[in-house]
């Protein structure tokens, strides 16, 4: 490698990212030196291999922004539906307990209002316990 | 599509118009998905990344310089997330699924098949040897080459200063040729 071409500059050169006076005193560099015409030749050659591979996509895919959109709504929907739901069982439960029902029949529907929320609840945290355990979950579909 | 509609599109989903970022992911989706491609090697893992990447943008976007371009800032998150995927279990770059999806730009029909030949034989060995050179390599050759990036763009998506690209490119260039010697290529 020439005294006057680091490789940085070699490969600002190789990349067309020098101006016009480092692009002249470079190219001197390289006449005098055959060491760094090598060196250039090969990341040339390179360079050039490289550019013939093209990416593709396989040409058939759809976009993404169906499943982008989803899920930038997604969370906004949710969020009103929990707020909506939290509003209306307060405001049921208030009704529900100034209501001027019996006891008896409070009691009734409380036990059913709270056995279906544990059965619920128990169901969710079994399901997650299994989740834990599971020896696939990190597997996509 | 200009900066000055990107910079309107972007105000009125910082005003939380959604819709707006529609011609937003339609504009960058195929040079975003070719990256991932070429970062993590097949299609379905490059998706994930695509999708998360413009999810995270637009949750990013109150936070988005308007004086800079979307695009090497977009590009900057999706490469941070297909390196993610990569140190998670989630994705590994499959070189066999790449190989696959690599096309070769049309050959010079005078030249005959014995240059297609060979033209595919570099290619196997190409890849080969981006896959053995490791990620940090891998990444700044296919932002340079493959997608033909300017300095001061990879210096943005890298988030590195510019001055760096070079050497960085340097590094990556020699790794790739050293690969290319171990697999018996021979350059000039």
């Amino acid at each position: 490698m020439s005294e006057r071409v680091t490789h940085e500059e070699l490969m600002r050169y190789l990349d067309g990212e020098v101006g016009p006076e480092e692009r002249t005193r470079i190219e001197s560099s390289v006449e005098d030196s055959t060491e760094l015409r090598r060196e250039l030749a090969v990341y040339k050659a390179m360079k050039d291999d490289l550019q013939t591979l093209k990416l593709s996509d396989g040409g058939h895919h759809g976009s993404v922004w169906n499943s982008v959109n989803r899920h930038l709504t997604r969370p906004m929907g949710w969020t009103l539906l929990i707020i909506g739901s939290l509003v209306w069982a307060a405001y049921g439960i208030f009704v529900f307990l100034t209501s001027q029902a019996f006891f008896l029949e409070k009691m009734a529907t409380s036990a059913i209002v709270i056995g279906v929320l544990l059965l619920f609840a128990s169901v969710i945290w079994e399901r997650y316990r299994e989740w834990l355990t599971d020896p696939y979950r990190d597997i996509q579909r | 599509m200009g900066p000055e509609v990107e910079r309107e599109l972007i105000r009125k989903c910082r005003a939380g118009d959604s819709r707006f970022y529609e011609p937003l992911v339609r504009a960058y989706e195929q040079p975003g998905l070719r990256l991932a491609l070429g970062m993590l090697g097949n299609l379905e893992d490059a998706k994930d990344a695509l999708q998360n990447a413009f999810v995270k943008a637009f949750e990013a976007l109150a936070r988005f310089d308007l004086k800079r371009p979307f695009g090497p800032w977009f590009f900057q998150i999706l490469r941070n997330q297909c390196r993610d995927q990569l140190r998670s279990r989630k994705a590994r770059f499959r070189l066999e699924a790449l190989d696959e999806r690599l096309e070769l730009r049309p050959a010079d029909p005078e030249k005959g098949p014995e240059r297609k030949r060979e033209r595919a034989q570099a290619r196997e060995l190409l890849w080969g040897a981006l896959e053995k050179i490791g990620e940090e390599h891998r990444e700044i050759l296919i932002l340079k080459e493959l997608q033909g990036f300017r300095y001061g763009e990879i210096a943005t998506i890298l988030d590195i200063p510019e001055g760096t690209v070079a050497s960085r490119l340097f590094h990556a260039r020699r790794a790739l040729k050293e690969a290319l010697q171990d697999m018996g290529a021979e350059y000039p």
